[in-house]
C-alpha cells in the first residue's frame, strides 16, 4: 500500500511538471520584448521578500484599488476607485492634502466678494496639459460647462447647481486670459472642496470633441491609454481588466515634488489574489484585506486605518405597512425602541474590527460646519449638553432592553414576566440587505439583539441592483443604508431627506396622506434655506436644526462612521487617504 | 452532407434568434437598470441616458432597434462604460480562447492518452492511480484548484508572479481550465475504449492476427472516441469563452468575467452581446460535433 501510494505522488509530480512545460512554452512565445527581463527580476525580489518592506525598484509603486474602472472621464466618474484615478491623472484648481483640508494646485491665488457669491482664480503661469499645449482658463470654463449640461450626464451634474444662471442659459463661469471668474446663486461655503473634486477637473477640450463627435459618447476620448491629461501621472498603457501603468508626466505643475516614474494598476477586485499579491510582494500597495485576515495583519507597521467622513445606518421606511394606523409619535416611538436595542458596540469589536467609531448622530464627526469649526463641536446641545449625540454615550444592552420596553409598553405592546414580547402584540419585521458578509453578519447581529424581547426579524438578502431598486423605490420595512459624503459639509448628509431627493429611500414626505409619517414640508424647506441662507452661523443652527429633526423621527438609525483600511509597503512613503477615501500617490517614495 | 449542413445552418440561425428574444425580455423584467447606483443621478440625466440608449421607448421596439444595429454590425457601446462593445468582446474572446485553446489541446491530448493507457492496463496499478486522480480532479471545484495552485506556485515556492503588468504568465490558469476536462476525457475514453475491446470485430482482428497496436489504433480508438467527440463539441464553445472563476483569481480580461458582471451591472448591451456570441459558438460546435461523427463513423447518416 505504502509503495503505491509512494508511486502514485511520483507519476502525479511527473504529470504536473509535464503540463507545465507545455504552459510556460505557450507563455513564453506570448510575452512581450520588455516582459522577460522583469519577470526575471520580480522571480528573484519574491525569493528575497519576508518581510513588510517593498521590493519595487524604487521608481515603480504597484497598486491595486479595484477592478477594471468603468470610466476614467473626471467628469462622468462617480466611484471611489475612479476618484483616486483621477487624482493622480488629473488636478484641478485645488487639492486636498494629506489632512483632507484643501490646498491650492493650479490655482495661484484667488478673491472672493463680500456677499459670498463672486470668486475669482488666478491660474499659475505656464500650466500644461500632458501633451505640451498650454492649460488656461478656458479649459476650466469648458470643462465646467460641459460637465454641468445635462447632455453630457454626469452623475455628479447636480454638484454645478451651486452655480448662478449666466444670460446664455449655462452656468455662470467665466475665463478672461488667466482668470477664472465664477459666479454662486447663493454663498457656498464648500465651494474651494468642489474645485478639489473630480467632476470639477479640466478635460482638454479639442480631445473630448474629437472623440465624441456625434455627442452621443461623451467618455471616448479616454476610453483607451493615452489620452491627454494634467496630472501627475498619465495613462500610457491599460490591458482592460488586467492592468494599467501611469508614467509621470513632465508637464505637471508640481513635477519636481514627483519622485515615482510610474504607477502600475492591478485591475482586480478578487480579495485572494489582491491579499496573495500583496503579500507575495507583487504589489505595493492594496485597498482590501480579506475579512478573514484582517486580524492577521491589523497590527503589523503596513496596515492603516483612516476615517471617512461616511456612515453604516440602518433606516425604515416611514410608509411601511408595520407603522399602519399609528400616530407619527407612536410610529417614532417603535422606531426609537428598535433603534437603541441594537449593540451597535458589538457591531463595530466583533463584526468591523478595524476601530470603527459607533455613530451617535447622523452628521460624521469629524464634519466641517461650513462655518470654519466642525459641526460636531460647535454649541451642539441636543438633545442636551452632556450628551454627545442621540444615543447615550455609554451603552448597556440591559438598561436599553428595559427602555425599549418601557417605550413599547407605552404605545400598547404588552410584555410577559420574563420581559418578552406577549403574543397578543407581536412585532414581526423584515429587514432588507445587499449580499456581502458584513451585511449579513450585521443583520443577524440586530436579528439576534431584537430577539432578546421577542421581536421576530426576517432577513432579505437581495442582489445589489435589486436592492438599491427595491429600496428606492420603498419596496422594504428596514433596510441597510450607508452614505460617503462628497464634500466636507453636513447639508451633503443632510439633503439626500428631502421630498424630492431621489436618496430619499426613507420615503420621507412621499406619502402625504400617510397619517403615520411625519409631515416633511418643514424639513424640505429648512434644506432649501440653509441652501441659500447668506448667513453662514445661522446656517450651522439651521443644520443642527434639520439634524435633529431627522433624528427625531428615529426612521434613520446610524450605526458607524466608516473607515478605510488600506495596506502600504513600509518603505513606501507620502501616499494618503483623504477622508472621502480618494487615494493619493502622486508624492509618494519608496526609500 | 450538404444539404445537411445548410439545413441545420438555418436551424442554427432560428435557435439564435429564439435565444436573442428571451434573453432580451427576461432581462428587462429583472429589476434594477444600468443606470441605478447607490447615490442616485437625477432625474435629467436619467432621462438623457435613457434617451441616448433607446431605453425610453417600448421594450419591443427596443429590441427590433437592438436587432437591426447587430444585424448591421453594430454592437453598440457598454452602458456601463461607454466602451464599443463589439471591440471589447472580440479583445476579451481572443484571450479566453488562447488560454482554452491551450487548456483543449492539452486536456484532449492527456485524457485520450491516459484513458487508452487505464483501459488496457485494466486493473493494474496505472489503471488504479488514473482513476484515482481523474477522480479526485472531477471532484474539484476550479476555484479550489486555481486557488491552491495560486498559494502552492506564487506563494511558498514563488516561481510565479501572482500579477505583473508586464508579462502574463499563462501556466497555472491553463493547468487550471484543463485538469477537468482532461479527467473526464481521461474516464470517456477509458469506458468507451473497454466497450470497444470488448466488441466482436475487434476480437476477430485479434483471432486473424493483427498487430496489437494496429488492433488498438486502426480499430479500437477510432470507435472509442466518439463519446469523447460528443463531449469536446460544447467543451469547446465553454473552454474557449473562459471561465470567471479562474479569470478572476489570475486577473485576466478574458470573456469569462463578463458573462457574470455585465448581468450584475444590468449592462443590456453587454449581456446581449455576450449570450448571442456564446450562443452562436455553442450551436457552431454542436454542428461541428455532429460533421466529425461522420468523418470518424462513416456508418453515421447525417440525412
Amino acid at each position: 500500500m505504502k509503495k503505491k501510494l509512494v508511486s502514485a505522488m511520483l507519476v502525479a509530480a511527473m504529470a504536473v511538471s509535464m503540463l507545465a512545460g507545455c504552459g510556460s512554452s505557450a507563455s513564453s512565445s506570448d510575452s512581450t520584448g520588455t516582459s522577460a527581463n522583469s519577470s526575471s527580476d520580480a522571480k528573484e525580489d519574491v525569493a528575497s521578500t519576508e518581510g513588510l518592506a517593498s521590493t519595487s525598484d524604487g521608481t515603480t509603486l504597484r497598486i491595486n484599488l479595484a477592478s477594471e474602472p468603468d470610466k476614467l472621464d473626471p467628469a462622468l466618474n462617480s466611484s471611489v476607485d475612479g476618484a483616486a484615478l483621477a487624482a493622480n491623472s488629473f488636478v484641478g484648481l485645488f487639492v486636498f492634502d494629506e489632512n483632507s483640508e484643501v490646498q491650492p494646485a493650479l490655482c495661484d491665488s484667488y478673491t472672493v466678494s463680500e456677499d459670498g457669491l463672486t470668486y475669482v482664480f488666478t491660474l499659475k503661469d505656464g500650466l500644461k496639459w500632458s501633451d505640451g499645449s498650454d492649460l488656461t482658463a478656458a479649459d476650466f470654463e469648458y470643462s465646467w460647462k460641459r460637465a454641468a449640461n445635462p447632455e453630457t450626464a454626469a452623475d455628479y451634474s447636480y454638484l454645478f447647481d451651486v452655480f448662478a444662471t449666466a444670460d446664455d442659459g449655462l452656468i455662470n463661469v467665466k475665463a478672461d486670459g488667466n482668470t477664472l471668474t465664477a459666479t454662486l446663486n447663493a454663498p457656498c461655503p464648500y465651494f474651494l472642496q468642489l474645485c478639489a473634486f473630480p467632476a470639477f477637473m479640466p478635460v482638454p477640450q479639442a480631445a473630448v470633441e474629437a472623440a465624441n463627435a456625434d455627442g452621443t459618447n461623451p467618455g471616448a476620448w479616454c476610453q483607451e491609454a493615452g489620452f491627454v491629461s494634467n496630472g501627475a501621472f498619465t495613462c500610457t498603457e491599460w490591458k482592460h481588466n488586467e492592468s494599467m501603468v501611469y508614467t509621470k508626466n513632465p508637464y505637471y505643475y508640481d513635477a519636481d515634488n514627483v519622485k515615482l516614474e510610474k504607477l502600475e494598476y492591478m485591475l482586480s477586485a478578487d480579495d485572494t489574489a489582491i491579499f496573495s499579491a500583496y503579500n507575495a510582494g507583487d504589489l505595493d500597495f492594496i485597498d482590501t484585506v480579506p475579512t478573514d485576515e484582517v486580524q492577521s495583519v491589523i497590527n503589523n507597521d503596513d496596515f492603516y486605518v483612516v476615517d471617512q467622513l461616511g456612515n453604516y445606518y440602518l433606516q425604515f421606511n416611514v410608509n411601511a405597512d408595520m407603522f399602519d394606523g399609528m400616530s407619527v409619535e407612536d410610529a417614532a416611538t417603535l422606531r426609537h425602541a428598535l433603534g437603541i436595542l441594537i449593540d451597535r458596540d458589538y457591531i463595530v469589536t466583533n463584526i468591523g474590527q478595524t476601530g470603527q467609531h459607533v455613530a451617535t448622530a447622523f452628521v460624521p464627526e469629524e464634519m466641517s460646519d461650513g462655518n470654519g469649526g466642525v459641526f460636531r463641536e460647535n454649541e451642539y446641545d441636543y438633545p442636551d449638553k452632556d450628551s454627545n449625540g442621540y444615543f447615550s454615550a455609554e451603552y448597556d444592552f440591559e438598561a436599553a432592553k428595559a427602555e425599549a420596553q418601557e417605550l413599547l409598553e407605552s404605545i400598547g405592546y404588552e410584555f410577559d414576566d420574563q420581559g418578552m414580547l406577549s403574543a397578543d402584540t407581536p412585532i414581526s419585521l423584515e429587514f432588507l440587505l445587499n449580499e456581502g458578509s458584513g451585511n449579513q453578519a450585521i443583520a443577524e447581529a440586530i436579528q439576534s439583539d431584537w430577539s432578546s424581547i421577542g421581536i421576530e426579524c426576517n432577513i432579505k438578502t437581495e442582489e445589489w441592483d435589486t436592492f438599491i431598486n427595491d429600496r428606492k423605490a420603498g419596496a422594504f420595512s428596514i433596510a441597510r443604508g450607508g452614505w460617503v459624503a462628497d464634500y466636507s459639509d453636513p447639508i451633503n448628509m443632510l439633503e439626500i431627506f428631502t421630498s424630492d431627493s431621489g436618496n430619499n429611500d426613507t420615503q420621507f414626505g412621499k406619502d402625504p396622506s400617510n397619517t403615520a409619517a411625519p409631515d416633511w414640508t418643514k424639513y424640505d424647506e429648512l434644506i432649501n434655506q440653509i441652501r441659500t441662507t447668506t448667513d453662514l452661523e445661522g446656517r450651522v443652527a439651521m443644520m443642527h436644526e434639520a439634524e435633529d429633526m431627522l433624528m427625531d423621527t428615529w426612521a434613520v438609525v446610524p450605526l458607524y462612521y466608516y473607515n478605510d483600511l488600506y495596506m502600504c509597503k513600509t518603505n513606501v512613503s507620502g501616499v494618503y487617504s483623504d477622508v472621502f477615501g480618494t487615494k493619493h500617490f502622486q508624492y509618494a517614495t519608496i526609500n | 452532407m450538404s444539404k445537411y449542413i445548410v439545413k441545420r445552418i438555418g436551424l442554427a440561425i432560428v435557435t439564435i434568434f429564439v435565444i436573442s428574444i428571451i434573453t432580451f425580455f427576461a432581462m428587462n423584467a429583472i429589476p434594477g437598470g444600468p443606470f441605478d447606483s447607490e447615490k442616485a443621478t437625477t432625474p435629467e440625466v436619467r432621462a438623457v441616458l435613457e434617451k441616448r440608449y433607446n431605453l425610453d421607448k417600448p421594450l419591443v421596439e427596443q429590441y427590433v432597434i437592438y436587432m437591426k444595429n447587430v444585424l448591421h454590425g453594430d454592437w453598440g457601446v457598454s452602458l456601463k462604460t461607454g466602451r464599443d462593445i463589439g471591440k471589447t468582446l472580440f479583445s476579451s474572446f481572443a484571450v479566453s480562447a488562447k488560454l482554452g485553446g491551450m487548456a483543449l489541446l492539452i486536456s484532449v491530448i492527456f485524457g485520450v492518452v491516459l484513458g487508452s493507457i487505464a483501459a488496457l492496463m485494466r486493473n493494474k496499478w496505472p489503471d488504479r492511480l488514473i482513476v484515482f486522480f481523474t477522480t479526485l480532479m472531477t471532484a474539484m471545484p476550479s476555484f479550489v484548484l486555481a486557488t491552491f495552485l495560486l498559494y502552492f506556485f506564487c506563494i511558498k515556492l514563488g516561481w510565479v508572479q501572482v500579477w505583473s503588468s508586464q508579462s502574463h504568465n499563462y501556466l497555472l490558469p491553463v493547468i487550471s481550465l484543463s485538469l477537468y476536462p482532461m479527467a473526464y476525457i481521461t474516464r470517456l475514453t477509458k469506458t468507451s475504449m473497454l466497450d470497444v475491446l470488448g466488441q466482436d470485430y475487434v476480437r476477430t482482428a485479434r483471432a486473424k492476427g493483427v498487430s496489437q497496436r494496429k488492433v488498438i489504433f486502426k480499430h479500437a480508438l477510432r470507435n472509442a472516441l466518439i463519446p469523447v467527440v460528443t463531449y469536446i463539441g460544447p467543451e469547446i464553445a465553454f473552454i474557449i469563452t473562459g471561465s470567471m472563476v479562474v479569470e478572476n483569481i489570475f486577473t485576466i480580461g478574458g470573456l469569462g468575467e463578463k458573462f457574470v458582471s455585465c448581468i450584475s451591472n444590468r449592462d443590456y448591451t453587454m449581456i446581449m452581446a455576450t449570450t448571442l456570441f456564446l450562443a452562436t459558438i455553442m450551436v457552431f460546435a454542436n454542428l461541428l460535433t455532429d460533421i466529425a461523427y461522420k468523418l470518424i463513423d462513416p456508418r453515421i447518416s447525417l440525412e
